[in-house]
């Protein structure tokens, strides 16, 4: 509650330049946060997060440019976009697990990504594409509200997936698919449900993306990209929305504020991951916030 | 057209020799330790680098860079694998595919930012090996290919050699075969992921060395080929041998004659990376044990 407040107020104390930061850093924390949910909890190890972004984010401005639609209703088209191509990849991945699904989706990504950079006549290609605006005024505290919004109201459904039976479901089918199906989970549909609904989120941050940055290059889908959503998660905790959330914003707050070392904090970073990986399974911030919660709820029993 | 085809042919295979080797590295990784090691782009790197180092800094004459910088990424592939790897062999880590998935990952992302940082973003070129141009009819073709090339048959031939024929490459067909049988057999399991981790990484740096002299250094350099190479591991069948050097000759035929090929040049030549990446798609979902995979073969 009280960071709801404190975001609300953030635009008041924030330059342009901060609120563009805190704009990118909401989009990576809904990007983190959907993978989290697909990775963590349904244990899908997919690489096209990144990829999946990119087709709400082309398919919007595609949809924009070429028949002249607002940007308010391409972005939720974009986003579906990107679910019924979650579906594909679900579907057609239902046989494969651990790496053999890495590889298919970095394939599934790569393959993409040179298609928009060989298909330049309608793409752009790595000079970009020039993205109508999603509001007329330039007015970043507009940006700002709305991808807050969007992100609070995605963390919503997220949280209560999370917690409802079909929660569970994901949990069960990731931890032993055999066993589940015993049980009579439907192992087919939770699968491809839940790439559906990580990339309908995928594809809305990809196309609130295009509509802010007003220019989209292929590059949105390298491989460095889903390494940043990745070490974001994993640091933040790859169990917890909220911990992949706070992974992101303090990733990005941290990458703006090093800006000076450049190329040293991608070195930190990746150190980092590895190092969070190596000893601390459940994220860095995760186990930090238990404990502290921890400790304020012993001293209030102390106190008490 | 013919020779222009003929050329492409030949480059094809120079091309398929390097990926060979890379993807035969990272075949021992994934047949010993069951693990797709995704840094292996960054172990190619690295030996690009400590060859041409080597070489430009120490004196070292070209072959003797490549041999000691396969000897330095071969020490550096044992670390990683003590440091990283090993939690997945002593049950410390529950999710093992995924562990070694985002471990291998992260420290591509890490080594190759490091080298950003160390080497800075400029591209260099390893001195080359032999000067000047062979003709044979019309064809001409470069020394260094030419040398390239023999090379990397002779490191894969040593590399065929040490697994079919030595005691030590039994060991590590066993431990490939079944870890606790091996380790009942007298065979000690973590030795042999050792070995296989670092022979696996000094063949990734052995592909890095070698293609030094012909196109260029760079810190990101490994991420196009580690692509190439998880194409020709699946495509010849995940942990077979004889598989992945058949695949990576048919990528490199498919890619050097596709781009040709093509109806539209300008575009050939943009889709050349994606037909590798298309067959790995295909193979996966028609058939994912590849060429000559035997079976699924997924951790324990």
């Amino acid at each position: 509650m009280v960071l709801f407040l404190a975001a609300m107020a953030l635009p008041v104390a924030l330059d342009g330049y901060g609120l563009h930061i805190l704009i990118i850093a909401y989009y990576y924390a809904l990007l983190a946060s959907s993978w989290c949910l697909l990775a963590g909890y349904a244990g899908q190890f997919s690489f096209a997060h990144a990829a999946l972004a990119a087709v709400g984010a082309y398919t919007s401005a595609l949809l924009v440019l070429n028949t002249d639609i607002s940007p308010v209703f391409s972005i939720p088209i974009g986003s579906v976009a990107a679910a019924g191509v979650g579906f594909c990849i679900g579907f057609l991945c239902l046989r494969l697990q651990g790496p053999y699904l890495a590889l298919f989706t970095i394939a599934f990504s790569e393959i993409f990504r040179i298609v928009l950079n060989a298909e330049y006549r309608y793409t752009g290609g790595n000079f970009g594409l020039n993205v109508p605006p999603l509001f007329s005024q330039e007015s970043r505290i507009l940006y700002y509200y709305t991808i807050l919004g969007i992100l609070i109201l995605s963390l919503a459904i997220m949280h209560k997936i999370v917690k409802s039976r079909l929660g569970l479901f994901f949990r069960a089918v990731r931890e032993d698919e055999e066993a589940a199906a015993t049980l009579g989970v439907n192992v087919i549909k939770y699968k491809i449900l839940a790439f559906v609904i990580t990339s309908f989120f995928a594809g809305l941050a990809g196309g609130f993306y295009a509509h802010y940055v007003r220019i989209l290059t292929p590059n949105i889908i390298q491989l460095p990209q889903m390494g940043l959503i990745i070490a974001m998660v994993v640091i933040g905790g790859i169990e917890s929305l909220a911990g992949a959330v706070a992974g992101a914003l303090i990733l990005q707050l941290a990458a703006e504020y090093l800006r000076d070392y450049e190329e040293l904090r991608w070195v930190f970073f990746g150190l980092l991951l590895v190092i969070t990986l190596r000893f601390s399974q459940n994220g860095l911030i995760y186990p930090i916030y238990k404990r502290l919660t921890k400790k304020s709820e012993k001293d209030h029993a102390e106190s008490d | 057209m013919t020779e222009y085809l003929l050329l492409q042919a030949l480059n094809g295979l120079i091309i398929g020799l390097i990926y060979a080797l890379m993807a035969l590295g990272l075949t021992l990784i994934f047949s010993v330790l069951k693990i797709v090691n995704f840094a292996h782009g960054e172990l190619y790197m690295l030996g690009a680098y400590f060859s041409y180092y080597l070489a430009k800094l120490f004196g070292f004459p070209p072959v003797l860079a490549v041999l000691s910088s396969m000897i330095i990424v071969f020490f550096i592939g044992v670390v990683i694998e003590v440091l990283f790897l090993r939690p997945v062999y002593t049950g410390a880590v529950e999710r093992k595919d995924e562990y070694a998935i985002l471990i291998t990952f992260g420290l591509s992302i890490f080594l190759q930012n490091l080298a950003l940082f160390v080497f800075g973003p400029w591209t260099r070129r390893s001195p080359s090996f032999m000067s000047g141009t062979t003709s044979v009819y019309s064809l001409s073709i470069s020394n260094d290919r030419l040398f390239v090339s023999a090379l990397a048959v002779v490191f894969m031939i040593a590399t065929l050699v040490i697994i079919g024929r030595t005691f030590m490459g039994k060991g590590l067909r066993a431990v490939s075969q079944d870890r606790e049988a091996a380790a009942i057999a007298g065979i000690n399991p973590f030795k042999m992921n050792l070995l296989a981790f670092g022979a696996g990484s000094a063949l990734a740096a052995a592909g890095g060395a070698l293609i030094g002299p012909i196109f260029l250094i760079f810190p990101t350099m490994g991420a196009m080929p580690v692509i190439k190479s998880f194409v020709i591991i699946v495509l010849g069948g995940m942990g077979s041998i004889k598989g992945c050097i058949i695949a990576s000759l048919i990528l490199g035929e498919a890619e050097s004659l596709g781009s040709v090929l093509f109806p539209d040049l300008t575009r050939g030549l943009a889709y050349k990376n994606a037909i590798g990446l298309l067959f790995l798609v295909v193979v996966l979902l028609v058939k994912p044990t590849g060429l000559f995979g035997e079976k699924h073969v997924r951790m324990k």
